[in-house]
C-alpha cells in the first residue's frame, strides 16, 4: 500500500509539471487559436539560466530563479513579437504550428551554443533529504513542484477571472474580431498571453530542475507531454488541461511501476489514442461550434506560380547534367554528403506531398525512417535476406503503421494528426531504445551491409551515388505525374477548403489517407537507404529531432513545390559538412531558418529560384 | 417527374427552429428558386440537403435515393453539386485547375495510373483541360485562366465556382446567390449561363436575391420564411401571392 501511496504521489508530482506545460499551452492556444511546440523550450531556458545564476555566479536561489523568469519572459516576447504575433495575421494554423517548430529549434540551438550538449542537474532547493511521513518517503522538490503549481494555477485563475486583463484575454479568445471592434488591442494581448505563457513555462521548468537532468533537447521532451497532456484534458479549457496533466503524470508513473518503463511512453500514448477516438475535443469540451458552411477569414496567402514548361524541362535538364558529372568533381566526403541529401530528399518528396499539397503536418517522419531502416537492417543482417525483399518488407511496416495512425487520426479535424505523429515518432523512439536485441539499443545496430541488388556490389560513394541519383529521378518524376492531375488538386482543395472539396464529391478522408501511407513508404524506404549508407543505424539519426529537421528543411526550401525541398535539405546536410566549427550553430541556424521562412519566405528558397525563371502566361 | 422530394424536413439549432415542415418536389429539368427574406432559412435548406449538417428529422430524396445521413461527399458523387453563399474557390490554385478540380469525382484514371503518367490519364487530362477552357470561355475567364484563382474580383470568382460545379456534370446543381456581387452584365450572361445548363438536362434550383432574375428564370419558386414554406408556385402565382407580397416584396416594394 505504502508503495502505491509512493508511486502515485510520484504521479501527482509529474502530473504538475505536465499541468503547468499543459496551462501554457492552453493559455496560447485560447488566445491564439494555435498550439505553440516551443512551449517546452521556456522550462529548458529558464532552468539552464537559473543554473548558470546560482552555480556559476552563486545567486541564492529565490533571486536567481526570479531573474531567470524575467530573463525567460523577455526572451518569450521577443520571439513573441518578432515571429510569433507578426505571423498570426499571415499564416494558416498549420504553417503557425511549423513556425513554432522552428521556435522550438532555435531555441534548442540556442541552449546548445551556450550551454552544450551535456546534461545539467540543480541542487534541490530544500536540500537532498526526503522527509519522511508515516512510512512515505516525500522528496522536498516534490512539494515545491506541486505548491508552485497550485500557486500558478489559482494565480491564472484569479487574473482571468477577476481583472479586466483577464477579461480582454477571454474576449480575445472567444472572438478577436469583436474584441477589436470594442477596442480591445489584440496583438497586445497575444503578445501579453505568449510571453505569459513563457514565464509559466519557466516557473515549471525551474522547480522540475533538480529532479530531472537538463539537456537542451529537454525542452522538446516536455513539449510533447505537455502537448499530450492538453490534448487528453481538451485545449480549450484551463480546468481540462489541468486534469490531462494529472492524469498523464498518474498513468506515467503507475505505468512505469506495474507495467515496465519501456512502456509507459507506449501507455501514455495509448491513453491520448483513446482519447483522440473517443472524445477528439478531449475530456473537457470547452469553445463554440462554428458554422462551416462559411470559411474561415482566408489567411492562406501563398502565392501561385507555375513555371512556363520549356524552362522546366531546361533547367531539369541542366540540373541533372551537372549531378550526372558531380562524382567526378565532388571530394568523397561532399559526394557523401550529397548521397545523404538526396536520401534524406526521397522521404521529403512524401513529406511535400502531405504537408505542402495535403496540408497535412506531420512531426513524425523519422519514425518511418526508422521503421524501414530498421526493419531491411534487421532482416539483411541477422536473416540474410536481400535487399530489395527486406527494403520491400521495411515499407510495407511503415504502411502498415501509417494505415493504422491514419485510421485513427483522419477523421480527426485540426492539428490532432500533427499530434499523433509527433506521438507516434516518439513511440517509435522508445521502442528503437527498448527491443535492444533486434535494434541493439541506443548504441545503435552495427555490421549493417552496404546496398547490393542483383549481385551488383553498390557500396562505392560513386556507384551509391548513381543509384540514389536514379531513385530520386523516379520517385520525383512518378510524384510529380500525380500531383499534376487530379490527385494532387484532390490534395491541394482539401488542404485549403475541405468542405468546398466534399461537396465536389472528393473523399477528403481517402485522399488525406493515401498521401499519408506513401509518404510512409518514402520515409522508410529513404530509412533504409540510409543505413545501408552509414552502415550503421541509432536510435539518433531517426528519432523526433530528425523527423523536425525534415520539416525544417521542407519549408526552409520551399513547401507545396517538390523541388524545393531539395535545396533546404542541401542546406542542412551539406553546410555543416563544408564548414566543419559552424556545426554547433546547425541547430540554431535550421530553427531561425525555419521559423523566418514560415513567415517570410512562404516558398522558401525555391520561391527566390522561381524569381528568376520565366512564368508561364496564358494557356 | 420529380428528381428531388423533400418531405417534413426540420432543423433546429437550439431553441432556433431554421427550417421546420418544409415540403416540395423538384421537377427533373427545371429550374427552381428559393426565395425569402434574410434569414429565411434559404441556405440552411441548402445544407441540409447535401448534408453539411444533419437534419432532425424528414426526408430528402434524390432520384428516390435518402439522402438523409450520407456524407457531403457521397452525396456528390450522386450528382448533387452546390455552389457556396461567398465563392469558395481554391487558393493557391489557378482558375483553370479550380475549374479541373471539379471534375474530381468523375476521373476514370485513378492515382496508380496519375503516378505512372500513363498514356491514356495524361490524354484524360488533356481532355478536361479542354473542356474546362470551353467552359471558362463561356464566362469570359478563358484568358484568365493561368492566373491564381484568388485574383479574380468577387463576380469572378462566383462564376468560376458555377464553372467548376458545371465540371463536375451535375445532375443536381444547387447554387447558393450566384448572382450577388455579379454587375447587370454579368448577371444577365448568368441567366442566360443558367438557361444553357437548364437545357442540357441539368436540375437546377437558386437560392437568389435578385428577383427580376428569379422571376424570368424559374419555373418553379419557393418562398421561405422563418424556416417555413409560405408558398410555392410558378413565377405570375407567387408575385400574385399577397402573403409572399406581405412576407417579402411587399417590403421590397415599400
Amino acid at each position: 500500500m505504502n508503495s502505491f501511496i509512493q508511486i502515485f504521489l510520484g504521479g501527482v508530482l509529474q502530473g504538475s509539471i505536465y499541468a503547468l506545460l499543459a496551462l501554457g499551452f492552453s493559455l496560447v492556444f485560447r488566445v491564439t487559436g494555435v498550439i505553440n511546440l516551443a512551449q517546452g523550450a521556456f522550462c529548458t531556458l529558464g532552468a539552464l539560466i537559473t543554473y548558470s545564476l546560482q552555480v556559476e555566479a552563486h545567486l541564492p536561489v529565490p533571486l536567481a530563479a526570479s531573474l531567470a523568469v524575467v530573463i525567460t519572459t523577455l526572451l518569450a516576447g521577443i520571439a513573441g513579437s518578432v515571429l510569433f504575433v507578426p505571423g498570426l495575421t499571415r499564416l494558416t494554423n498549420s504553417n503557425m504550428l511549423m513556425m513554432t517548430a522552428g521556435m522550438l529549434t532555435l531555441f534548442e540551438g540556442l541552449v546548445l551554443v551556450v550551454w552544450g550538449s551535456q546534461p545539467y542537474a540543480l541542487p534541490p532547493f530544500s536540500g537532498e533529504r526526503p522527509w519522511r511521513l508515516g512510512g512515505i518517503l516525500v522528496q522536498t522538490q516534490g512539494v515545491w513542484v506541486i505548491g508552485v503549481a497550485i500557486l500558478v494555477i489559482i494565480g491564472l485563475g484569479w487574473m482571468l477571472m477577476k481583472t479586466r486583463l483577464g477579461q480582454a484575454l477571454r474576449a480575445c479568445a472567444e472572438n478577436p474580431m469583436a474584441a477589436r471592434l470594442t477596442g480591445v488591442d489584440v496583438p497586445r494581448l497575444q503578445l501579453f498571453a505568449f510571453a505569459l505563457a513563457g514565464a509559466i513555462g519557466a516557473v515549471a521548468g525551474i522547480v522540475v530542475a533538480p529532479a530531472i537532468a537538463l539537456e537542451f533537447d529537454t525542452g522538446r521532451l516536455l513539449t510533447i507531454s505537455g502537448f499530450i497532456a492538453v490534448a487528453i484534458g481538451g485545449i480549450a479549457s484551463f480546468p481540462g488541461a489541468i486534469a490531462g496533466g494529472l492524469l498523464l503524470g498518474l498513468v506515467n508513473q503507475l505505468g512505469t511501476a506495474y507495467v515496465s518503463s519501456l512502456f509507459s511512453n507506449a501507455l501514455s500514448l495509448g491513453l491520448l489514442l483513446l482519447v483522440l477516438i473517443v472524445r477528439p475535443a478531449g475530456l473537457i469540451r470547452a469553445g463554440v461550434v462554428r458554422r462551416s458552411d462559411v470559411r474561415d477569414e482566408a489567411r492562406v496567402w501563398q502565392h501561385v506560380t507555375r513555371i512556363s514548361a520549356k524552362a522546366a524541362w531546361r533547367v531539369a535538364a541542366l540540373a541533372l547534367l551537372v549531378a550526372l558529372c558531380a562524382p567526378y568533381v565532388l571530394s568523397n566526403g561532399l559526394l557523401s554528403a550529397l548521397i545523404i541529401t538526396l536520401i534524406l530528399y526521397v522521404a521529403l518528396i512524401g513529406q511535400d506531398m502531405l504537408m505542402g499539397y495535403a496540408g497535412q503536418i506531420s512531426l513524425g517522419q523519422a519514425g518511418f525512417m526508422a521503421l524501414g531502416g530498421y526493419t531491411s537492417s534487421y532482416l539483411i543482417t541477422a536473416q540474410e535476406w536481400q535487399a530489395l525483399p527486406a527494403i520491400g518488407m521495411g515499407m510495407l511496416f511503415a504502411l502498415a503503421a501509417a494505415l493504422v495512425l491514419a485510421g485513427v487520426t483522419l477523421r480527426l479535424r485540426g492539428l490532432y494528426m500533427a499530434l499523433a505523429t509527433l506521438a507516434f515518432g516518439l513511440l517509435i523512439d522508445s521502442c528503437t531504445v527498448g527491443f535492444d536485441d533486434i535494434t541493439g539499443g541506443p548504441s545503435g545496430m552495427v555490421g549493417i551491409p552496404g546496398l547490393e541488388l542483383f549481385g551488383l556490389d553498390l557500396d562505392t560513394p560513386a556507384r551509391m551515388y548513381y543509384t540514389v541519383l536514379a531513385l530520386v529521378v523516379i520517385v520525383l518524376i512518378s510524384v510529380a505525374g500525380a500531383m499534376r492531375s487530379g490527385f494532387g488538386r484532390a490534395l491541394q482543395a482539401i488542404r485549403t477548403d475541405p468542405l468546398a472539396a466534399a461537396a465536389l464529391g472528393v473523399n477528403v478522408v481517402g485522399c488525406k489517407m493515401v498521401a499519408f501511407a506513401i509518404s510512409a513508404m518514402l520515409a522508410a524506404l529513404s530509412g533504409s537507404l540510409y543505413a545501408f549508407q552509414f552502415h550503421f543505424l541509432a536510435p539518433e539519426m531517426v528519432g523526433a529531432p530528425r523527423s523536425l529537421e525534415l520539416v525544417s528543411m521542407l519549408v526552409i526550401g520551399g513547401e507545396g513545390t517538390l523541388i524545393g525541398p531539395l535545396f533546404g535539405a542541401a542546406l542542412i546536410t551539406i553546410l555543416p559538412t563544408l564548414f566543419q566549427p559552424l556545426a554547433i550553430y546547425k541547430t540554431l541556424a535550421s530553427g531561425a531558418l525555419l521559423a523566418g521562412c514560415a513567415l517570410y519566405l512562404p516558398q522558401g528558397m525555391f520561391g527566390i529560384a522561381l524569381r528568376l525563371l520565366p512564368r508561364r502566361t496564358g494557356a | 417527374m420529380s428528381t428531388l422530394e423533400i418531405r417534413n424536413l426540420k432543423k433546429s439549432f437550439g431553441g432556433l427552429l431554421a427550417t421546420q415542415d418544409v415540403s416540395f418536389n423538384v421537377a427533373s429539368h427545371s429550374l427552381t428558386a428559393l426565395i425569402g427574406p434574410n434569414g429565411a432559412g434559404k441556405t440552411t435548406l441548402f445544407n441540409l440537403i447535401t448534408n453539411l449538417f444533419p437534419s432532425d428529422s424528414g426526408s430528402v430524396k434524390f432520384d428516390g435515393v435518402e439522402l438523409r445521413g450520407l456524407s457531403p461527399s457521397a452525396i456528390a458523387r450522386l450528382g448533387v453539386i452546390r455552389t457556396f453563399q461567398t465563392a469558395r474557390v481554391f487558393p493557391g490554385m489557378t482558375v483553370l485547375e479550380n475549374a479541373l478540380a471539379g471534375r474530381h469525382r468523375l476521373l476514370r484514371h485513378g492515382i496508380a495510373s496519375q503516378f505512372l503518367w500513363l498514356p491514356g490519364q495524361r490524354r484524360e487530362e488533356r481532355q478536361l483541360a479542354e473542356r474546362a477552357m470551353a467552359l471558362l470561355d463561356l464566362v469570359g475567364l478563358a484568358d484568365q485562366a493561368q492566373r491564381p484563382a484568388t485574383d479574380l474580383p468577387m463576380g469572378a470568382q462566383k462564376l468560376l465556382e458555377v464553372i467548376r460545379a458545371l465540371m463536375a456534370q451535375p445532375r443536381l446543381l444547387l447554387l447558393d446567390e450566384p448572382a450577388a456581387g455579379l454587375n447587370d452584365t454579368e448577371t444577365a450572361e448568368l441567366a442566360a449561363l443558367l438557361r444553357a445548363i437548364q437545357a442540357c438536362g441539368v436540375t437546377v434550383m437558386v437560392v437568389e436575391h435578385n428577383m427580376s432574375l428569379v422571376m424570368t428564370i424559374a419555373d418553379q419558386v419557393i418562398v421561405l420564411e422563418a424556416g417555413r414554406m409560405i408558398a410555392s408556385g410558378p413565377p405570375a402565382e407567387i408575385q400574385a401571392n399577397q402573403r409572399v407580397i406581405a412576407a417579402y416584396l411587399g417590403q421590397e416594394a415599400a
